[in-house]
């Protein structure tokens, strides 16, 4: 079921979820397995990221970019399901370790698709940053001030955006994020220009990732025998998800169900820095601004109008919106 | 900071406020402090750098709600400070004045256990349609899972009504 949270960062609450319990459980997954999480993580942190570059295209009309960053997907949609059988639902995890191996022999095509993926992605970045098209429509759009990003407690690639150097995988480390050298990606233009650039530029750390992770696996098991028996206990998980920190809080009675288990994915904590980017921004912008931090959709049902005129702030709700948009459609018949 | 430092620290201004901690691994606290000393506690942990909150979680146990609020040392130490207020009043002081990032986290404990957070600046539903009855909190132990079904048929029904018209 945790697995079903998210279609895109399935493997991220599969990850919370079973470090969680193995948490709960006192035992912990053998180092093999611990690489082969870190594997399957950063293949989808890069199908996520460029899912969501794609998306951040179109959202600004530049739709040939979008479709040739979806073709580039395909290259790690096609890994993951080389891997792990799926392109979505890897069902990689389980309580203990991993269910299926990552043996050296597939190592040369992993390799392959990686270096393929560089070469493109490097394009990006230099297209990306001497575009005047994406310049205009993303520089100084949607700002972030990196106080108010901290205040706001926001998550992930937003968060580091604003030059925030945060990430869950250097300053908690779980699975082997400890062994495996990487830079934290920071930026400090606090606008959406810098989320994309932070996006790419993470893409490019999770190749050397995945290289170091495939040259470096220890030999071992897959995973550790589970107990039957659940005692009453307690535990916090946190994970890097693609879109930023993601926590798990479970807790057990003794019995087979759980007392309480509860998810906080990162879109959630990033929608008061949203708030605070949309203030004042054009209509035209709220798009990209709100593709900015990566969304996966809850709801979002406020709305803040400036008159620009006298500076005056109103906060509409959805129904005093509709109420509003009705009465104007009266007014003009 | 390292763990037991931040410990030592927050004995030293909370004193008899805090009832028990337990540290089950490393980066993670658990802390047990009385309801009155709460507020104080958020405002000294800011201080000490918790400026981060992961989330606020809340538990049934029957007799009370159990409040969790897991706050994070620059990104690494996660702390959770708890404690229990009774059910027949469950009223806790908001602390968006102190971190604005716990805005939508008191709306979803306010939501699901029907917990007032006193002073935060709107509380009207986040996961919960807006025809949701008052008086029915999904996550508190005594609905079982009919009275949930009802309520979204008939949350359901009232919306294609209001559509309708």
């Amino acid at each position: 079921m945790a697995e079903r949270i998210c279609g895109i960062c399935s493997d991220a609450h599969t990850t919370c979820y079973t470090q969680a319990i193995e948490d709960l459980l006192g035992i912990e997954a053998p180092p093999r397995a611990k690489y082969i999480r870190v594997i399957i993580a950063e293949l989808e942190r890069i199908h996520s990221h460029s899912l969501w570059l794609g998306i951040a295209a179109h959202e600004i009309g530049f739709d040939t970019l979008f479709m040739y960053l979806w073709r580039d997907r395909e290259t790690v949609m096609d890994m993951l399901e080389f891997i792990s059988g799926n392109r979505v639902h890897y069902a990689m995890n389980t309580i203990g370790g991993v269910r299926r191996d990552i043996p050296s022999e597939m190592t040369p095509k992993i390799k392959d698709g990686l270096d393929f993926l560089e070469k493109r992605i490097k394009y990006y970045i230099k297209t990306i940053s001497s575009d005047r098209t994406i310049q205009k429509r993303t520089v100084d759009v949607g700002i972030l001030k990196p106080k108010d990003a901290i205040e706001l407690c926001a998550v992930g690639p937003t968060l580091r955006a604003s030059g925030v150097k945060n990430d869950v995988r250097r300053d908690d480390p779980y699975a082997a994020y400890d062994e495996i050298p990487f830079n934290v990606v920071t930026h400090d233009g606090c606008d959406v220009f810098a989320r994309i650039i932070v996006r790419c530029e993470e893409m490019l750390e999770s190749i050397n990732m995945i290289r170091y992770a495939l040259d470096h696996m220890p030999a071992g098991m897959l995973r550790v025998r589970v107990p039957m028996a659940v005692e009453p206990n307690e535990a916090v998980s946190r994970v890097e998800a693609p879109r930023g920190e993601l926590i798990h809080y479970a807790r057990s009675n003794g019995t087979a169900r759980p007392e309480r288990y509860k998810v906080r994915s990162p879109t959630l904590a990033n929608i008061p820095a949203l708030c605070k980017m949309l203030m004042g921004q054009h209509v035209a912008d709220i798009p990209i601004v709100l593709a900015g931090i990566d969304p996966c959709f809850a709801c979002m049902d406020r709305l803040a109008l400036i008159d620009v005129n006298t500076g005056r702030k109103k906060i509409l709700d959805f129904n005093s919106l509709r109420e509003n948009i009705r009465r104007m459609r009266g007014n003009c018949p | 900071m390292e763990e037991d430092e931040i410990l030592s620290e927050l004995r030293r201004q909370l004193k008899e406020g805090i009832i028990d901690v337990k540290v089950p691994r490393k980066r993670r606290i658990f802390v047990w402090i009385r309801s009155e000393a709460f507020k104080n506690a958020i405002r000294r942990l800011k201080d000490m750098g918790f400026t981060h909150i992961s989330t606020i979680t809340a538990v049934d146990l029957k007799e009370s709600f159990e409040v969790i609020y897991h706050f994070a040392y620059k990104g690494s130490i996660e702390l959770s400070l708890r404690f229990n207020i009774p059910k027949e009043n469950p009223r806790i002081p908001t602390i968006t004045d102190v971190i604005p990032g716990a805005i939508l986290y008191e709306r979803e404990v306010h939501d699901l256990f029907g917990i007032d957070f006193i002073g935060h600046p709107d509380l009207i539903p986040l996961i919960l349609p807006e025809n949701w009855p008052r008086d029915i909190y999904p996550l508190r132990k005594e609905y079982s899972l009919e009275d949930l079904r009802g309520s979204i048929l008939k949350a359901g029904r009232d919306e294609r009504r209001v559509t309708a018209q």
